[in-house]
């Protein structure tokens, strides 16, 4: 019986098509599974050059035992994403390794393209795309490789027939994207959350949010439908934080209110504060925009104040002006807002919620305390209170810095009145103290300040070192009001970014590595950051962003009604119409002998000459055609003439078979000739 | 391959000013095949015809075609000898190397046919005994194409066993006025030395064979003779024998201008000759006109 193996010139393909699939869960997953393909693909080196033979059953049961004993000791379970892909690899790994004939190379091949696949559950940017194909590319080498009977094939045609073959797959596969209906997944994945991302906590102490300003990493992008508000406007909040230990701010619920009634999630019934907040809305000027936000893992969203959603994407609006969605953001995620600058005070103040935002720890900050105190007496309103306090940070030697000095004992009082030193934490959460020392109803707020134009895409950048907290007071007849104690210490942070804001300073220096990230970056580097944004910004709005509800809008705008027989018309024409398409370009193809290079070359100059002069008839012989170039050209008499003796000598002389080097020289013969043509 | 230029110069000694033509009439020769000569009288095809048969050294009879000959008068008869009491066979004029045969369209079809029979087979079956030609054989006939009272034109179906055709036309002035100033051309034909002998020619036609032509060339005189078919200005597009003829012409064309390998520039050369005189054109379409149209459109480099 023959045994139809794997033809040699198709194994290198396959080793690398295999290397290639595993590899982003290679770069993903535990180290032993590098070694492991390491390994196998050694294994297979010999055995391909006949140094060794085949592991036995044995040895490759023994090696499936302990791969699957390994996956489950990294992961602790078999099953998951994380551990199912795993193990797919691993497994993936392990048939390569027993690959015999034709037959086990198509198994391993067809598993192949699944690996690959897998990688874009882990990562769906574009740059992961191409990779994965490339993958696709590389296993349909394999494939055009293992069909080709002829021993002696060359290896670079399978590529070439396997990257026309991609390449003619892609027309197809984008109308399949854009038509087929989506339909939501039907299995919701949860990608394990415990590894460490950089963002915002649900908390807030000393150094944390200065942390972050280390960060250059994308926050979420904001595409906006007309105006864009200038920078000292962009405050995107994100989470209110109300509850104070003396070191730390948290976030905290009036005491007796519950979920329910402090967010509301659209329909239904709708609670007070939204009714009085909605018809408070000013008809002023407001901001609408799409956000896209990175996964947080978090389930909080950010946005101007005061918004609006459009409560679809199960986002709600919390009671303190925040939007909320409904479970942890795992995956990139947009939603719409509107928001209204500025509302007029809608809500009373609950007398649960004044509780909670006077609240203090009875031990910390006696000397802020005192001097909370003080300025009460000597004001005659809370709007006073605030101008003071600020005054007082503005008069004072305090300066903004991100490294501040550590805080003792009592971080209030050991800042206001010793290292005066601090990042907006500091100011936010001092100054938040003090107005509830001196009985003013304040809050922090954490969220971003700024953000950086991508002028190709139009859209804002806000990246972890935006990151702000700044505070809220509650003024009768105002409502809650935006106070930034920061500003009043380094204005340039709100006018110029934190970049701006530190420029001039010794720490400039942290901020070094930042500024590879960022379009202010100066030249090419600054562009290319900027188109690199563009793109993934695209990729997001256009590729992952293209859910069934953008769907059935574009559907709409294209077909006029969605209906399912259109659909499914435009479905079927639109494949017919590629595939005619084909069929077309291959009967035309298959009438179209194709030219030697020599015809080419001819048909070339011929070209040019009538390009640039007058037409010249077909039937011209190569001395003809010269003759014709140098009445026309008389500088290109010559030139025009040696290119003919050599080209009737390579054509017509059946002693000169053209071979490559002739054939160069024919050309840089073309090539000078067509210098002389003007 | 002096010595064909030689030759061409010395007929040019006597046929002053056509020296395209004299080199088309030698490629005709070379290539082994039958010249037609349409041209009015008394412009030199006579001389010609001579020039080449001293040239090349060939035994030369001139016929004059009338309206009243009969076959047997071309190629020759048996007669019953009383002597031996046998029929012997009196050779015609056709027993020769070069048959000059003026006024080829005066005769009737039936002698027609026997002359053009003779010049396909190279050879004459008279009662039942067949007798091959001289090799060399040629046959320069020559047509009067205004003159035609009275005359049988040749169809394009017997035309076709000439391998060319071609008109030698009024001499330029400055030519004539050397040609008046000459002196007697009888004696000046009757002075030319032989360049080649007849064997000589024999060989010289046997090395056209292994003037080589490539493929690409045999492309283009194929898509020529496949442009004459598909177009319909003329009644029939040209013969696969008119094809090796033209290829065999452009082969002789080739030798003739010094190379071993054929080039487009021989073919189109040689093309109106071979082709013109094979074709007829639609309600009076100018076959000419045709064929030289032909030449600009057919793409010479496939494409």
């Amino acid at each position: 019986m023959r045994v139809y193996q794997v033809p040699s010139h198709t194994r290198l393909w396959l080793a690398l098509a295999v290397v290639m699939a595993s590899l982003p869960q290679l770069l993903r997953g535990p180290e032993w599974q590098a070694l492991l393909l390491v390994v196998v693909v050694g294994i297979r080196w010999l055995v391909d050059r006949q140094r060794l033979s085949l592991p036995g059953r044995i040895t490759r049961s023994l090696l499936l035992v302990v791969a699957v004993a390994l996956t489950f000791y990294s992961f602790g379970r078999l099953y998951g994403p994380e551990a199912g892909v795993a193990l797919l690899v691993s497994l993936f790994a392990l048939k390569y390794l027993e690959v015999v004939r034709q037959r086990d190379a198509y198994v391993v091949v067809v598993l192949g393209y699944f690996v690959c696949a897998t990688a874009l559950l882990f990562a769906m940017t574009p740059l992961m795309f191409a990779y994965v194909l490339l993958c696709m590319t590389m296993l349909t080498t394999c494939l055009a490789g293992i069909n080709h009977s002829d021993t002696r094939a060359s290896r670079f045609r399978h590529l070439g027939r396997a990257g026309a073959m991609v390449l003619q797959a892609i027309p197809l596969t984008i109308a399949l994207f854009i038509l087929v209906p989506r339909v939501a997944p039907l299995w919701n994945m949860q990608l394990d959350s415990g590894k460490a991302r950089t963002g915002m906590s649900d908390s807030m102490s000393p150094g944390e949010i200065s942390d972050l300003s280390e960060s250059s990493e994308l926050a979420f992008r904001v595409a906006f439908e007309g105006a864009v508000p200038p920078p000292q406007e962009r405050y995107w909040r994100g989470l209110t934080l109300t509850h104070y230990d003396g070191r730390t701010w948290q976030q905290g619920i009036p005491r007796g209110m519950t979920e329910a009634d402090y967010l509301y999630t659209g329909g239904g019934n709708i609670p007070d504060w939204f009714q009085a907040l909605r018809s408070a809305r000013t008809a002023g000027q407001s901001y609408r925009y799409q956000v896209i936000a990175e996964p947080t893992q978090r389930r909080w969203l950010f946005a101007l104040a005061v918004p609006f959603p459009d409560f679809r994407n199960e986002v709600g609006l919390a009671r303190d002006m925040r939007l909320v969605a409904d479970k942890p953001v795992s995956q990139r995620f947009a939603y719409q807002v509107e928001s209204v600058p500025a509302a007029r005070p809608a809500m009373a103040l609950d007398g649960r919620e004044r509780d909670l935002m006077l609240s203090l720890p009875p031990e910390a900050g006696g000397k802020a305390r005192g001097l909370a105190q003080q300025w009460r007496l000597e004001s005659t309103s809370d709007r006073a209170i605030v101008e003071r306090a600020l005054r007082h940070f503005r008069d004072n030697p305090f300066h903004y810095t991100l490294r501040p000095p550590r805080l003792v004992t009592d971080p209030v009082d050991d800042f206001l009145f010793r290292t005066r030193r601090g990042f907006c934490e500091h100011y936010a959460s001092s100054f938040t103290f003090l107005m509830r020392a001196a009985g003013v109803p304040a809050r922090v707020v954490v969220g971003y300040q700024g953000g950086e134009r991508n002028e190709l895409g139009d859209h804002l950048l806000i990246r972890q070192y935006d990151a702000h907290a700044w505070a809220e007071v509650w003024l009768q007849g105002q409502g809650w009001t935006r106070v930034d104690p920061t500003a009043a210490v380094a204005p340039e942070r709100i006018e110029l970014g934190l970049r701006g804001a530190l420029q001039d300073s010794e720490e400039g220096t942290v901020l070094d590595n930042l500024e590879l990230s960022s379009f202010a970056g100066s030249g090419v580097l600054g562009k290319l950051s900027q188109w690199a944004d563009y793109v993934d910004f695209r990729w997001q709005t256009w590729v992952l962003g293209y859910d069934s509800a953008f769907q059935s809008a574009f559907l709409a705008s294209v077909l006029g009604e969605v209906t399912p027989m259109r659909v499914g018309l435009a479905l079927v024409l639109t494949v017919a119409g590629l595939l005619a398409v084909y069929a077309l370009f291959l009967l035309w193809q298959a009438g179209q002998e194709s030219l030697t290079v020599m015809e080419r070359e001819y048909w070339r100059l011929h070209r040019k000459a009538s390009d640039k002069g007058r037409p010249l008839p077909t039937g011209l012989t190569p001395q003809q055609l010269s003759h014709a170039i140098g009445e026309q050209w008389p500088r290109a008499a010559s030139a025009a003439t040696d290119w003919a003796r050599y080209y009737q000598r390579l054509h017509y002389d059946p002693d000169h078979k053209p071979e490559n080097k002739q054939i160069r020289h024919l050309r840089s013969l073309r090539n000078r000739l067509y210098k002389l043509l003007d | 391959m002096q010595a064909l230029d030689k030759a061409l110069a010395q007929v040019g000694r006597v046929v002053l000013g056509k020296e395209e033509q004299l080199k088309l009439a030698l490629t005709c020769m070379l290539a082994n095949g039958h010249l037609l000569i349409e041209d009015l009288p008394g412009m030199g095809k006579t001389t010609l015809a001579h020039a080449l048969a001293r040239v090349f050294q060939l035994e030369y009879r001139r016929v004059q075609f009338t309206s009243d000959m009969l076959p047997a008068d071309i190629l020759g008869v048996s007669v019953f000898d009383p002597a031996t009491q046998q029929f012997s066979l009196r050779e015609g004029p056709v027993f020769t190397q070069l048959l000059l045969a003026d006024e080829v369209n005066r005769a009737t079809p039936k002698t027609q046919s026997a002359l053009l029979e003779a010049m396909e087979e190279r050879q004459v079956t008279l009662d039942g005994v067949t007798r091959d030609l001289p090799s060399p054989f040629f046959v320069v006939a020559t047509q009067n194409p205004v003159d035609q009272a009275g005359t049988f034109v040749l169809p394009e179906s017997q035309l076709d066993r000439f391998l060319m055709r071609i008109s030698l036309g009024y001499p330029a002035p400055e030519v004539e006025l050397d040609l008046l100033a000459g002196g007697d051309l009888r004696e000046q034909v009757k002075s030319l030395g032989p360049v080649i002998n007849s064997d000589g020619l024999v060989k010289l036609t046997r090395v056209v064979h292994k003037v080589r032509a490539s493929h690409e060339l045999l492309d283009y005189v194929q898509r020529l003779l496949d442009a004459t078919r598909s177009d319909d200005r003329f009644v029939a597009g040209l013969s696969p024998r008119a094809g090796l003829g033209l290829l065999k012409a452009s082969r002789a064309w080739a030798l003739v201008s010094g190379r071993d390998y054929v080039l487009p520039e021989d073919v189109q050369a040689v093309w109106p000759s071979v082709a013109e005189h094979r074709l007829a054109a639609r309600q009076g379409g100018s076959v000419s006109a045709i064929t030289q149209s032909l030449l600009q459109s057919v793409p010479v480099v496939r494409r």
